[in-house]
């Protein structure tokens, strides 16, 4: 909602207050400031008056004009098309800097001498209202010749762009603003008033009827016009140019203007449109279209004329034509007119934004206003009286206490000052007795429903910054639940894996649905599919983290980035919907950065090295070859991750074809159940005392053996001694054929005694002996 | 005195040598069972009486001004063959300026977990829930009736079977209500999302919203004040706070909470647009449409709700949104 100060001050006496205060005012009753903006018109800009106006001798569109500037008559050669004698026009005098920066001298243009120059809007720095030159009328106020343009207060004036929460309907107006400002600055609202010399005028009962068929709950309010020389003054031209709004014609112009100013709802319509030649009776028609929507019919034609508070069709609108025009106010409950749209929703047209939001019910301060401005600024012939239908409306009364009302506050509020509040705003206290106060809601403000609303209206006025704040005590002691343990679970994690080199990224839910099919996954199902993705690209719920950290790998190698370590913990959806949480991490390209460790050349990420790093982050596991059901993983390099007996995720070297069309190097991934993540308490084992002892074997096994198969063996058939155990290298050359040396490490301790060596080599015997018995395999 | 000459020799090769094995070579000579002192000591049998007694006097002498020129000698030399293999050693420690290789949380979570530190610290309970919601606690609870604006379809993601993707943490509140009695006191953090893709809005972003319930007339607008004012300083330091009143459906008596710019510091800049403050929060009194919802009797509550990317935004200067779902490893090894 954009305002200006001279606007506003047509409703109410702002001239003792600054813009700031202003500003500051509008934002502490709840009209956030969005915007300000001051038009600064420059010194020796002034008012002049064209004298004379000729062709310029050598130029075809230059003019040379007379102009009397008050203190003499200057020589001015303007280009304008509009220009002309009798014009009262904006002069920017010799030494004048212009917004553009230039500074005004006398000049010679084509052999003529020019002293000064004759400015449109945009030159002075207003908005552009008009083609050509300004042509200034008395719509701004009364100024004269000479005077400086800066201080001519309609021109030189302050904007405000307010941005007006939804509730705020009754604030789409300048009256409305003003009214608001009233009660914040206890200045009074300034009606206008309206002459009204009936017996002079036609009454419009002569030439119009209207007839409804139901109760419907709506207002309307009709007026007749018979337009003469209509011109739009200046001001309504800048006012609508201020608030970035334009129709295309003028009677339609005008209209908009209005109802910027008062809120209220009007319409012009073309006479013809509801008469027929034989007939010197309009007739109109209220009744409910196909969709039931109030709407306004031509009994002659029947025709739709417009959609009360929604729309109104072409054919209906008055042009700008010396003609009969019925100017229509209407008004129609938000509520009503929004339930309608959400149950069968049909094209708007502009107004529908107010409507919906609550126009003014106060028809007759729109309609008065508008036909004053008619014939303040043509010819026109106004008919006397109005065409009316009004709805019934019960006043809306609400009662509150003054202790309901300090409770919710949490401060003393003196009841005098809540009365003076509410009266201000419009709210009528009469009914009140000492300390419960009964109010009868005004009609515009739709917003007020309950005693809250009222508590609402207090706060805003008292000012939340003269509220004192107060602690609150809390009896109960909260406990921590299940939901902060998960929270807490997710940040140490978090927290190690950014420890162990990897950076947390955060994608979308959402993800491709043609790419994810393509690259094997499961995604949600078509009936439980979204309805209204925001591209296609995004267009089903995720049901992996990795193929979003495949497109941040590849969005970082593009960047340069030769080393990328992403994770991610967050909720992906199988294909019924349920939620679950993942974590997920990868490692593509260089195994670290390059320096002076590795002479700049690091080596790739390889499968040793990605394991350690996950390792690192949720602790020991165990590998067991694993088939995906998705294609992003490397046929021969794909493991199932293992914690206590129970798979966890997978981890894998990415398919060599995926790795090529996300213009990755070497790219290992891994994606764990984050809830089979352990978390919580850990119970320490006793730790020997005595000297733990190292043993190497190096065994042949054929090159087909999977270390699992060896490590299931040792494991059956190990002592207690035997604490840990682990392949350390493996070999292979020409003379060993299709076998291998495996190296395994094993690790024995006892919690009695020092081990003896006896003690060890029996141990190993039994271990080289089932190794022998059971996989046909011994030492080097 | 044929002593003093012998003795003086040593005394110039002592002074003269370069090193430790050199000295060590002297040091035998000199003390050595078969060293020049030895053989001195050797000829006093030949000696007599006061003679006798006047050159083991000497010698002894002799001995103790030898041995300590000999190791003061020795540890001159030590400290200077040390000081040479270290320099052997010497390499240009400006060439190995400190590379890191450990990662980074993210900025908006690291943002939000600052907050739910705060909450927590102050008693509040985490909650979280499902990021699929249906109508009922993402709008019609939370006194949003179905011809409301913000129920649009250009607002919210809906399923083909009326399920909706939440648009703000608050049905997590309207689901902890229905499952638990007052006093209740409590924070959702997590992700929403809206229909919204242009330069200040991205589908999904995260948000932490609060709610306190407890009995009739007990909870108040000052109390609200209290807690925002108090978080808003541990999250920005020493800032200027502002209660704007505002409007929002589930609340009643509603404000928006501004603080002064953490760039200009209240001057006027781009970010602010000239105003010197910046909006962080919404608040109000929980509406008591909403404890009709929940089918809460006599109780008064507040709630507050944030965008915790704005807060990242604002804390860590950072001008680009979206820039921050592209797992930017520029942007993200800044917050390592």
């Amino acid at each position: 909602m954009i305002v200006t100060r001279s606007w506003l001050n047509e409703w109410i006496d702002l001239s003792a207050v600054t813009t700031e205060d202003l500003a500051k005012k509008l934002n502490s009753i709840g009209l956030e400031v969005d915007r300000i903006h001051s038009y600064n018109i420059a010194k020796k800009i002034i008012v002049g008056k064209v004298l004379e106006c000729e062709k310029h001798p050598d130029a075809d569109k230059l003019n040379v004009c007379k102009v009397d500037i008050g203190t003499s008559i200057r020589q001015i050669v303007c280009g304008a098309s509009n220009v002309r004698a009798g014009l009262d026009v904006v002069v920017a005098t010799i030494g004048a800097v212009m917004p553009s920066g230039v500074v005004i001298k006398p000049v010679k243009l084509r052999g003529v001498e020019s002293e000064g120059m004759i400015c449109s809007a945009t030159e002075i720095g207003l908005e552009d209202a008009h083609d050509g030159i300004l042509e200034l009328d008395s719509s701004i106020g009364v100024y004269e010749l000479g005077q400086e343009v800066c201080t001519i207060d309609a021109l030189n004036d302050d904007l405000i762009e307010i941005e007006l929460t939804a509730n705020r309907g009754d604030c789409l107006s300048i009256r409305g603003i003003a009214r608001d400002l009233s009660a914040a600055y206890d200045k009074p609202l300034i009606e206008t008033l309206i002459n009204e010399d009936e017996d002079k005028r036609v009454g419009i009962g002569r030439i119009l009827s209207l007839s409804h068929e139901t109760q419907l709950d709506v207002n309307l309010r009709y007026r007749a016009v018979d337009i003469k020389e209509l011109t739009i003054p200046l001001i309504v031209k800048l006012r609508l140019a201020q608030i970035e709004e334009s129709r295309s014609t003028d009677i339609e112009s005008l209209m908009l203007y209005v109802t910027h100013s008062s809120g209220v709802i009007l319409r012009a319509y073309k006479y013809e449109f509801f008469s027929s030649d034989g007939e010197s009776i309009a007739k109109i028609e209220l009744k409910k279209d196909e969709n039931s929507y109030a709407s306004i019919y031509s009994s002659v034609r029947a025709e739709k004329a417009s959609t009360i508070g929604i729309i109104q069709e072409d054919v209906s609108k008055a042009k700008d034509e010396e003609r009969t025009v019925l100017i229509e106010a209407s008004y129609i409950p938000p509520d009503i007119i929004s339930k309608k749209m959400q149950e069968s929703k049909i094209e708007s047209g502009p107004m529908y934004y107010r409507t919906s939001r609550g126009s003014e019910p106060e028809l007759n301060q729109g309609l008065d206003f508008c036909l004053n401005m008619i014939e303040t600024y043509s010819s026109s012939l106004v008919y006397g009286g109005t065409i009316e239908l009004c709805d019934s409306y019960e006043d809306k009364i609400i009662t509150v206490t003054k202790k309901e009302i300090e409770e919710i506050i949490g401060a003393k509020i003196d009841r005098v000052r809540i009365t003076k509040i509410l009266r201000n705003l419009g709210f009528d206290t009469n009914k009140s007795s000492q300390d419960n106060f009964v109010i009868t809601v005004p009609r515009f403000r739709h917003d007020i429903t309950h005693k809250q609303d009222i508590v609402e209206e207090i706060v805003r006025l008292v000012g939340i910054d003269n509220i004192a704040s107060k602690p609150f005590v809390f009896a109960e002691s909260s406990k921590l639940q299940d939901d902060y343990f998960a929270y807490k679970k997710r940040s140490i994690y978090r927290h190690k894996a950014a420890q162990s080199g990897f950076f947390e990224n955060v994608a979308f839910v959402f993800d491709e649905k043609k790419v994810l099919l393509e690259c094997g996954f499961e995604t949600t199902n078509e009936e439980l599919e979204l309805i209204n993705p925001i591209v296609n690209t995004l267009d089903t719920l995720r049901p992996t983290l990795m193929t979003g950290l495949l497109k941040a790998a590849s969005h970082n190698v593009k960047n340069g980035i030769n080393s990328v370590k992403l994770f991610e913990v967050g909720s992906i959806f199988s294909p019924t919907r349920e939620e679950s949480l993942k974590m997920a991490f990868i490692f593509s390209g260089d195994k670290e950065k390059d320096t002076l460790l590795n002479a700049g050349k690091p080596r790739s990420i390889d499968f040793a090295h990605f394991t350690q790093k996950i390792s690192d982050i949720i602790g020991e596991f165990e590998l067991k070859e694993h088939e995906t059901k998705h294609n992003l993983s490397h046929t021969y390099q794909c493991a199932s991750v293992i914690q206590n007996d129970e798979i966890i995720g997978e981890l894998f070297r990415l398919h060599p074809s995926v790795q090529e069309s996300y213009d990755l190097e070497s790219t290992y991934l891994c994606e764990l159940d984050f809830i089979k993540l352990p978390y919580g308490l850990k119970t320490a084992k006793a730790s020997s005392k005595y000297q733990s002892s190292i043993r190497d074997l190096s065994i042949i096994v054929p090159k087909t053996m999977k270390y699992e198969e060896v490590k299931s063996v040792i494991e059956k058939n190990a002592t207690k001694e035997l604490i840990r155990f682990y392949p350390v290298d493996k070999y292979s050359d020409k003379t060993l054929g299709k076998n291998m040396s495996l190296s395994i490490r094993f690790v024995l301790q006892s919690n009695e005694k020092t081990l003896e060596e006896e003690d060890i080599t029996s141990t190993m015997e039994t271990i080289l002996k089932s190794l022998n018995e059971e996989l046909k395999v011994g030492l080097r | 005195m044929i002593m003093e000459t012998l003795l003086k020799e040593w005394y110039d090769k002592i002074n003269k040598v370069k090193s430790v094995e050199a000295l060590e070579e002297i040091r035998i000579s000199v003390f050595g069972k078969k060293g020049v002192l030895a053989a001195e000591f050797a000829k006093m049998k030949d000696a007599t009486g006061e003679e006798k007694s006047k050159i083991a006097k000497d010698l002894n002498t002799h001995k103790n001004s030898l041995m300590s020129e000999l190791s003061a000698k020795k540890i001159t030399l030590q400290t200077a063959e040390l000081k040479k293999a270290m320099q052997a050693e010497a390499i240009d420690v400006s060439m190995f300026s400190a590379q890191s290789e450990i990662g980074a949380l993210h900025p908006v979570m690291e943002t939000m977990d600052k907050i739910v530190e705060y909450f927590c610290a102050m008693n509040f309970e985490v909650k979280t829930g499902n990021m699929i919601e249906d109508d009922f606690n993402n709008f019609e609870a939370l006194n949003l009736p179905k011809y409301h604006p913000a129920r649009d379809m250009q607002d919210t993601f809906y399923f083909k079977d009326e399920m909706l993707l939440r648009t703000h943490t608050s049905p997590v509140q309207i689901r902890t209500m229905m499952a638990q009695k007052p006093p209740i006191r409590m924070i959702a953090p997590g992700a929403v999302f809206r229909r919204d893709y242009d330069i200040t809005h991205t589908p999904m972003f995260h948000q932490v919203e609060g709610l306190l319930v407890d009995d009739e007339s007990k909870v108040s607008f000052a109390n609200l004040k209290y807690i925002l004012e108090d978080f808003l300083k541990y999250m920005f330091g020493d800032v200027e706070v502002r209660f704007r009143p505002s409007f929002f459906p589930f609340t009643e008596p509603s404000a928006e909470v501004d603080i002064s710019c953490v760039f200009c510091k209240g001057e006027g800049c781009r970010v602010c647009s000239q105003t010197g403050w910046l909006e962080v929060l919404g608040c109000g009194i929980v509406d008591p449409n909403v404890f009709k919802a929940v089918k809460y009797n006599n109780v008064s509550g507040y709630a507050f709700g944030l965008g915790v990317e704005r807060f990242a935004m604002l804390i860590h200067q950072i001008g680009d949104l979206r820039s921050l779902f592209e797992g930017d490893i520029k942007l993200l090894e800044q917050f390592q």
